[in-house]
Parts: C-alpha cells; structure tokens; sequence
C-alpha cells in the first residue's frame, strides 16, 4: 500500500536536514555529521574505555580489590563533576560558550591528551599509577563535557535537536554491544588510537588552522538561536525548572546506577545479555538501543520534555520491577530477553533526553554552566553517590534482593510523584491564568 | 517471542490456572531446541522446538503454543495443544491428550489414554475458508465505521488527521504503547490474580487498534470518489483491512508496512485522546 500517498500533503514536520539536502546547503549539514560523530566517539569511548576498561584494568590486571576499584571510579565520578562545572562556569564568564573555534581548541586538546592516556593505559603498573592516570582522564572528561555538549547549540537547528541527539545516543550503544566481544585492553587501545590519530589532526586543522568551513559554521548560531525552551511559545527554562529537570535525572540515574550495579555483579543476568557469547542476543540488544533512541527523539520533538521524563521513570520502574520478579520467582531458567530490553529501552531514553535537553534549557550565554551542571549533577554525581551506596550496602551484608526491594520502592515513589508534580504545575498554570 | 504470542500465552496461563496447576513454576520455552528429559514443572512451549526422547518420562502437563514439540518418550500427565505442531511417534506414551487447536502428526500405533478434542474436524484450506474470516472482520469494521461517521464523525475526523498528518509521530507513540503494554499485560498474567485485568487491557488494545484501522479507513474513503460519505468510510475500511491482509503476504517489507499503519492507528488513537481533539505537536521556536 501506497502509505505515503493516504498521508496526502507534505509531511507537517519534516526534518530541516532533508530540506538542508535538497538545497545543497552543505556546510550545516557538515555541521551535523561533526555532531554527531563527535558525540558518538565520544560516548562510545566513554561507555567502553571508561565503564567497562577502567574496571578490567583495576581488578583484573592489577590486582586491586573490587572495593577500592569502586572508589577509585567514584574518585572519576568527582573530579569530573568538578572540573566540568568550573570549566563550564569559565566558559561562560569569558563567552568562550560562543566561540566555535575556542572550543574546538579545547576539544582538540582534550582528544589529544585522551589519545596519549589511551596509549598508556595498558603499560600501567601499580595502584598510585592506575589513580593518577584516573584523574587526569576524568580532567579531561570534565573538560570535554559542557565543550561537547554545547555543540547541540551551535549546529543543529531547534526542530532537528531529538533526531541529532537519538542518533550518536543509538549509535554509540550499538557500536559498544557489538565491539569489543571479549575486553583486551591491548588490542583495544591499539584499535582505539589509530581511530582517534586521525581525529586529533582533523580537528587540530580545523581548530588552529584559518578554515572558512570553520567561519561559516561559526556564523550559523545566531540564526539557530538559543534553546528551544528559553523563547516563546515553549517557554520553560526558568532556573527552578531547570534545576527540576536536574533534580529528575539525578534520581533516574541514581536510582539506575545503585540497582544495576547490583546486578550487574550478578553473572547470570549479565552472560545472557550484554555478554552473551551469542551474537544474535547482542544484535537483539544493540537494535533496541537503536529503536529506543528513535522512539525517544521522535517524542522529544513532538511532545513536552516532561512527558519523556514521567517514560524514563515509568520504564525504569517497571525493569526494576521485571527483574524483582524474575530474582523472586525464576530459579534457574534464563532470564528473557525482554529485562534487558526494557532496560535499554529506558537507558536510550535517558541517554536521549541528556543530550538534547541541557542545551535546549540554556541560552548562548549559560549553555556551560547548565551542560555541566545537568551532566556533571544527573551523570556524575548520581553515579558516585550510587557506587558509594552500593558499596556500603554490600559491606553492611545486604543481600541483593533486599538491595533491590528499596531500589524498586524508590523508582515507585518517584514514578508516583512524577506525574502528580506535572499535574500541580498545570493547575497552578491554569490557576493563574484564571486571576486577573 | 513475537507479539502474536502473547495472546496465546495470556490465555494459556488462563486454562492452567483453571486446570489447577501452578503456573508460579511454570517453565516457558520461548526459543531454541530444548530436550525435555524428566521436568516435575509445567512446561509452556513457545515458538522452539522440543523433544521428549524415547528413554524420557515428563510427569508434567505440557502446553504447547506455538513451534514444534515431538513426543518419542512417555507424558504421564495431560499434553495440551492449542497452536503450532505436535508430532506423537510410534512408541510415545501421551497419558491424556487435549486438542485445541494447532496442527499435529500422530502415529496410529502411539498409546494415547484419553483423547479430547475442541478443534473442529480436520480443516482442508480452501481459498474460499481463508477469505471468510478476511470477509467478516472487513465487514464487522466497515459497519463500525459507517455508523461511527455519523455519530462520531469528528472523533473519526481527528484520528485520521493525525494519522495523514503525523505518520512517523502517531507510528512511534504506537510502537512505545505495544512495548511496554505487552510486557506489562504479560507480566500482570504471570502473577495470576490480574490475569482478568491483562485480558481485559488486551480486549482493548485490540479495539484501539481496530479503531485505528477504522481512522485510516475513514481517511481513504475521503479520497474515494463516493458522494454519501458512510458508504465512503466504509468502502476505505474494507479497502485498508483488504490490503493490509495482501501487503501482509509479501514477506518482511509487507510486516513492516502492516506493523507500521497498525500502529500508526493505535498511536493517532491515543494521542487524540479517542479522536475527541485534534492533535497538535508541541510547538517549536522557528
């Protein structure tokens, strides 16, 4: 059948990069693919070097106890909060939040530093070693952050920013289930600087170097304007709200971190999904993280951010709820793929609405400032707060199924609250509407 | 597991539950080959393939809904089949034998103990069998729809609007809406007590869905060239339940363009809250 034929007229919302296409407007749209392939290397090395290679690197090459690996991550955590909230508030005191080619210096050094850590990594030899290396990355995570980010502002037009941020958030999960299979850090981090060589001289080039693609680019901000929520007719980022939109994804991400690290210990959870020796389990896994990034960018455009945020709550409650069910009922049969499908469901939602939203809540002006303070609070410091509790929780001897009931009664309240606090806020908004 | 089985499992866990067995340790085989040697647990098969070898006994009920279950050993307990195919070989020992539905091959010499049966007798497929059920639900939509034009016209207005206007909006909130709902109306069924409740959330997604195919039927009936605009909605709702049954035929593309005006229709459903308002995306700065 001839869908596109029934849906007569032109489509109400097209994206502005099909029509960028058609009028062969190609510095924007070179605009987006330096977005998003920043965005997706950035992620990808993040989830893989950072999560999954920090961890190995301590524990099983170094020796360190799985305690002090965990404090050493938290230690990560909280240098890269602070680093990326001052870099962020020096960013916008100087307007460096601006100045496109600042920030591609910055960006420029902060990849090289990268590439000279991920060269070293695997030479690491000792505790105090494996620390010091842990700061410095977590300096430049911190510095990379509101840099990053704040690219949204200066490259993607308002209308396109949920599919811009779906795809790095759906590609880097894709790419990071699927490779590496088995964790090497050698052959990782060997495979991971001949990628990021040729990254670093691009961007030096681009960054040092007089280029008009640059200077064109540069001149397109004032024309996209600043966040979709700080200018009629969406006008939403007030500093309360944006200070309950981080105070939101604070507890997601809490919440998430502190249950799933639970169960991330648990190997039967974690060999018959996100390690499974089975490609076609992975696939599975990977493609959802595709369709979730979709689905959410899709709702990000079309429908209050509020809304995406009572579905993070509510898909987060229901996989902790899935998985209670499974810990409680199923002995030993293998858990269904559908606890970690929802579970990624959620995650690319959460991963979604991190990317697009901070810069969408902020002007030219505070775009550092909120990137950090949104990434740096909602990301960083929810998973040190989480590691931390986590850890005491298994030294206090809680089993984890107890872990996971107050996990579960957090998400519930949290789910409960979400919608009744979307609710008051229309009726004040209604109410005052209703005075004079 | 394809969404098509869920059904079938919300119901199966039904007649277990009236069986009066425990669906609390029932085992569900959802994928791959599986041999079942001795299980004390009742067993649900899905969409694998499962085998009782000659030297087995399974002193469990089996269900079985959907893939292949071959019998070679002895069942000392009741086998069900309500879908896929059962094969019963020479040597199998099947202490009860109930028969909903489904296809199976059983061996003349197997011992079956009691034998019952709810599936009519043997069915020949006729083109003329395959149509009628295409016939009914095409009609059973179009009468729905013609009257829903003149009572609802503007619910019916609202929903094709967003279906026309917002094709990928109205199919993403469709496909989010089947996800979740599945899972949790699957996970509602396991716990017993809300297996009326997930049946019942079931009964109307389905007729959301039947009344997003009505929505895009109402909108193609506008384009048809028919001057009373009941016989217009109901021509384009047989014309859509027809070609979605043949787009359905052709394999992978014809699953995605079904999947996707499915739930389109699903979604414009709910986002027009029932088609009472029109659907509007939230406004965005130029």
């Amino acid at each position: 059948m001839d869908v596109t034929g029934l849906s007569g007229g032109p489509a109400h919302r097209r994206l502005r990069l099909l029509e960028l296409v058609a009028q062969h407007q190609w510095v924007p749209i070179a605009g987006y693919g330096f977005y998003v392939a920043l965005l997706t290397a950035g992620y990808y090395y993040n989830l893989t070097f950072v999560q999954l290679g920090l961890v190995d690197l301590g524990t099983n090459r170094l020796g360190m106890p799985g305690r002090d690996v965990s404090l050493v991550m938290a230690l990560l955590a909280v240098v890269a909060l602070t680093v990326s909230v001052a870099a962020g508030v020096v960013m916008d005191r100087r307007g460096w939040s601006r100045d496109l080619r600042l920030k591609l210096r910055l960006l420029t050094v902060v990849t090289a530093v990268q590439l000279i850590l991920t060269v070293v990594a695997p030479q690491l030899g000792t505790p105090a070693g494996f620390t010091a290396w842990v700061v410095v990355c977590a300096a430049t995570i911190g510095v990379g952050m509101p840099v990053t980010f704040s690219f949204m502002a200066d490259l993607i037009p308002i209308r396109d920013r949920g599919f811009a941020a779906a795809v790095p958030a759906g590609l880097a999960f894709f790419v990071a289930s699927l490779y590496p299979q088995q964790w090497r850090i050698e052959e990782f981090s060997a495979v991971m600087a001949i990628a990021m060589t040729p990254a670093v001289v691009v961007l030096a080039a681009l960054a040092f170097r007089p280029s008009r693609l640059v200077d064109r680019l540069a001149r397109q901000q004032t024309r996209l304007g600043p966040g979709r929520f700080t200018r009629p007719p969406a006008l939403t980022a007030s500093t309360a709200a944006f200070a309950l939109a981080v105070a939101a994804l604070f507890a997601v991400f809490f919440i998430d971190s502190l249950g799933f690290l639970r169960i991330i210990d648990t190997p039967a959870y974690i060999s018959t999904s996100w390690q499974s020796p089975d490609i076609g389990v992975r696939l599975f896994i990977a493609v959802a993280h595709v369709v979730g990034a979709a689905i959410a960018g899709v709702l990000y455009t079309t429908f209050d951010w509020r809304w995406l945020l009572v579905w993070v709550y509510g898909l987060f409650g229901f996989t902790h709820l899935l998985y209670m069910f499974d810990l409680a009922t199923a002995a030993d049969a293998a858990p269904p793929l559908l606890l970690p499908g929802m579970y990624v469901l959620a995650v690319a939602f959460y991963t979604t609405l991190n990317f697009a939203l901070w810069p969408d809540l902020s002007t030219h002006d505070t775009i550092g400032t909120r990137c950090a303070v949104g990434v740096g609070v909602a990301g960083w410091l929810a998973s040190f707060l989480s590691t931390s509790l986590a850890l005491a929780s298994d030294a206090a001897g809680v089993t984890l199924l107890t872990h996971l009931r107050y996990v579960d009664a957090l998400a519930l309240l949290l789910l409960l609250v979400t919608p009744l606090l979307l609710f008051a806020g229309r009726v004040r908004t209604l109410a005052r509407q209703e005075a004079p | 597991m394809t969404p098509a089985l869920i059904p079938m499992l919300l119901l199966t866990l039904l007649l277990i539950a009236s069986d009066g067995a425990d669906t609390g340790t029932a085992r569900l085989v959802l994928s791959g080959e599986h041999q079942l040697d001795d299980t004390r647990e009742t067993v649900i098969v899905g969409d694998a393939a499962v085998t009782i070898p000659d030297d087995a006994v399974v002193t469990a009920p089996i269900y079985v809904i959907g893939g292949t279950t071959r019998i070679t050993g002895a069942v000392d307990a009741r086998v069900t089949q309500i879908a896929g195919t059962l094969v019963v070989d020479g040597d199998a020992e099947v202490d009860q034998l109930r028969v909903i539905g489904g296809s199976r091959r059983v061996a003349s010499t197997a011992d079956i103990g009691r034998r019952t049966s709810a599936d009519p007798a043997p069915r020949t497929q006729t083109p003329l069998r395959s149509v009628v059920p295409l016939a009914v639900a095409a009609g059973a939509l179009a009468l729905i729809g013609a009257r829903l034009e003149r009572t609802r016209r503007r619910n019916l207005d609202n929903i094709a609007g967003a279906v026309s206007r917002h094709p990928v909006v109205t199919a993403t909130v469709g496909l989010l809406l089947v996800i979740t709902a599945l899972s949790l109306l699957l996970f509602m069924a396991f716990t017993l007590v809300l297996i009326p409740v997930s049946l019942l959330g079931l009964t109307v997604g389905i007729a959301v869905t039947a009344l997003g195919i009505i929505g895009w039927g109402h909108r193609l009936g506008q384009r048809l060239p028919l001057q009373q605009p009941r016989a217009a909605t109901a021509a384009g709702v047989v014309a859509v339940t027809v070609l979605l049954q043949v787009v359905g035929a052709v394999p992978v593309v014809g699953d995605l363009v079904v999947g996707f005006v499915l739930l389109s229709g699903l979604g414009a459903v709910v986002v027009t809250y029932l088609g009472f308002t029109g659907f509007q995306p939230a406004p965005l700065p130029d």
